[in-house]
């Protein structure tokens, strides 16, 4: 589903790559852990998937596509079938949680009808049934990733990628957001998600890659965050 | 597409920096309104071409030996240069008219500017004899055969003075598209500025477009939008200030060409002429700017 074939990334202001060498490949249906230090190159990795960055060398590989050299005017379809979701939810405070979902349907044309069927489907679907009508600053941290998860997932994309999705939530509701992006895998959709938070990598036992210095200095089928700690 | 989601965006874009907004939208009027004026000009100048060459009349005025002493152009020199433009080639008709005929012509001319008329006397105007042309022969070429003969002071063609005021109304729109194509820049420059800060109030949203797989086109249409609107707008407002301006200035202006049949009146039928291609150029304009904003600068 991915794969990164001897991937490196250098930013114009930075003299060191902020990814170097990379070479990961992740099947489909897979739940792969990023992890890092701050720096190590996590966001960046996701980024190329997305087709936000391109490789300065190597190859991107998403579904059938060749990320890096997708002509500008498909990269939206790209963009259709791979969700993410981030650390800062973002939102538009303006709508309500209905209209942020329906938003991300609306946008690439979808029809009337179909957004009214699928919308609540997919906040059934994330725990927030009864909330459709709610604004975002009415809900909690947690109520409010789960609307940018709901986001992200209604147009069934093949990937999820999440960037820190529990960064700026409490344990307790970062593991309810684990449980949720463990149903969502569930449904077949393969989950790439970078963190630094060990507990949550612990307790789950998936695949781990992690990144030091933007080279791949692991990569485990059932890893913890921290070997010996 | 879906066309409510289009124009709501529009029309909180343009509220959203009204200033902004207001500015373009009088640089783009008065732009587009000094073109338009420009354009009018063009118009009339061809009409005036038109007519000059549908009556290319030329005036031989007699010495003063003739106006005073032949008031029927009944002896040479006057009766044999009438006989010879009579016969000459493309010469339609000849008439005379003497001293007395030419200043009631001339009184008549001016009975609308009296201090003009006083300063009219039968004695000071030479007579006349009044060729008209038809259309294989120019004034010039009479003019080129008769000048310097005994019995004539002096040949005017009427097509002289036309064509300078022609000149000078070349001059008049030359200026105003100078001015015209200044305060276009301006509003280029308004119109570029505005899309760039509309771009940035709405970057969560058009990050968001960008991340759900929105295409470029579905993403821009609002901006550029924003920007025809505002364009279309401002060709309104430019259409209106042209109405304004020749009811307050130009009709008055105009009067003693118009009146001398040697312009016509600029009329509302002209402002609706140029005003289609107010509107055409101001959308083509702001949309081209707009689209060329959101390639270089906005990354969307
Ligand atoms: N857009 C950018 N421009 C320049 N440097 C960047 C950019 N994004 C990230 N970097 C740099 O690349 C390195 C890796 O960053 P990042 O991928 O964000 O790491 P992580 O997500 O693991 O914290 C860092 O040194 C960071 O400063
Ligand atoms: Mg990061």
């Amino acid at each position: 589903m991915i794969r990164l074939e001897h991937v490196s990334k250098t930013y114009k202001t930075l003299a060191r790559p902020a990814l170097d060498d990379v070479s990961v490949s992740v099947d489909k249906g897979e739940f792969v852990f990023l992890i890092g230090p701050s720096g190590s190159g996590k966001s960046t990795f996701l980024q190329l998937l997305l087709r936000e960055e391109v490789p300065t060398r190597g190859r991107v590989i998403v579904a059938d596509w060749n990320v890096a050299k997708l002509p500008r005017r498909r990269v939206p379809k790209l963009r259709q079938r791979v969700g993410c979701v981030f650390q800062d939810f973002r939102l538009l405070n303006n709508k309500t949680v209905f209209g942020n979902v329906a938003f991300a349907l609306e946008v690439i044309g979808k029809p009337r009808h179909t957004i009214r069927k699928v919308v609540p489907e997919v906040l059934q679907l994330v725990g927030l049934d009864g909330k459709a009508d709610r604004m975002p600053v009415e809900l909690s941290g947690g109520e409010q990733q789960r609307v940018a998860i709901a986001r992200a997932f209604v147009n069934r994309p093949l990937v999820l990628m999440c960037d820190e999705p529990t960064g700026n939530l409490d344990p307790d509701t970062s593991q309810d957001i684990m449980l949720l992006l463990e149903r969502i895998n569930r449904t077949g959709t393969t989950l790439v998600m970078a963190t630094h938070d060990h507990s949550i990598v612990d307790s789950m036992r998936r695949r781990v890659v992690e990144l030091s210095h933007g080279q791949v200095i692991r990569d485990d089928a059932r890893g913890v965050y921290g070997v010996g700690r | 597409m879906r066309a409510s989601f289009v124009s709501s965006e529009v029309v909180n874009g343009l509220r959203r920096n009204v200033s902004m907004t207001i500015a373009m939208i009088l640089t783009t009027a008065v732009s587009l309104t000094l073109l338009g004026g420009g354009l009018i000009v063009v118009r009339k100048v061809d009409q005036a071409q038109e007519s000059l060459r549908n009556a290319a009349d030329v005036v031989v005025y007699m010495n003063e030996n003739v106006s005073a002493n032949d008031p029927e152009c009944a002896n040479d020199p006057c009766a044999g240069l009438r006989s010879e433009l009579e016969q000459a080639s493309g010469v339609q008709s000849v008439q005379y008219l003497n001293r007395q005929a030419i200043f009631d012509r001339a009184t008549e001319e001016f009975s609308n500017q009296p201090q003009l008329q006083e300063l009219v006397r039968p004695k000071a105007l030479p007579a006349a004899l009044w060729v008209e042309l038809g259309d294989n022969v120019t004034p010039q070429a009479v003019k080129k055969q008769f000048e310097g003969r005994a019995g004539i002071g002096s040949i005017n063609d009427q097509s002289q003075f036309v064509r300078n005021m022609v000149n000078k109304l070349n001059d008049v729109r030359d200026g105003t598209f100078l001015i015209a194509a200044l305060q276009a820049f301006a509003a280029l420059l308004l119109i570029s500025n505005t899309i760039q800060l509309s771009a940035f109030n709405r970057r969560t949203e058009t990050g968001i477009m960008r991340l759900v797989g929105a295409s470029r086109w579905y993403t821009q249409l609002p901006f550029l939008l924003e920007a025809m609107v505002s364009g279309i707008i401002g060709s309104v407002a430019a259409t209106g200030l042209l109405m304004v301006l020749k009811e307050a200035f130009l009709d008055g202006l105009m009067k003693p060409l118009t009146n001398a049949n040697l312009l016509t009146a600029v009329s509302y039928a002209d402002v609706a002429f140029v005003a289609p291609i107010l509107v055409l150029v101001a959308s083509a304009i702001s949309g081209l700017t707009g689209y060329l904003t959101l390639r270089l600068y906005v990354r969307i």
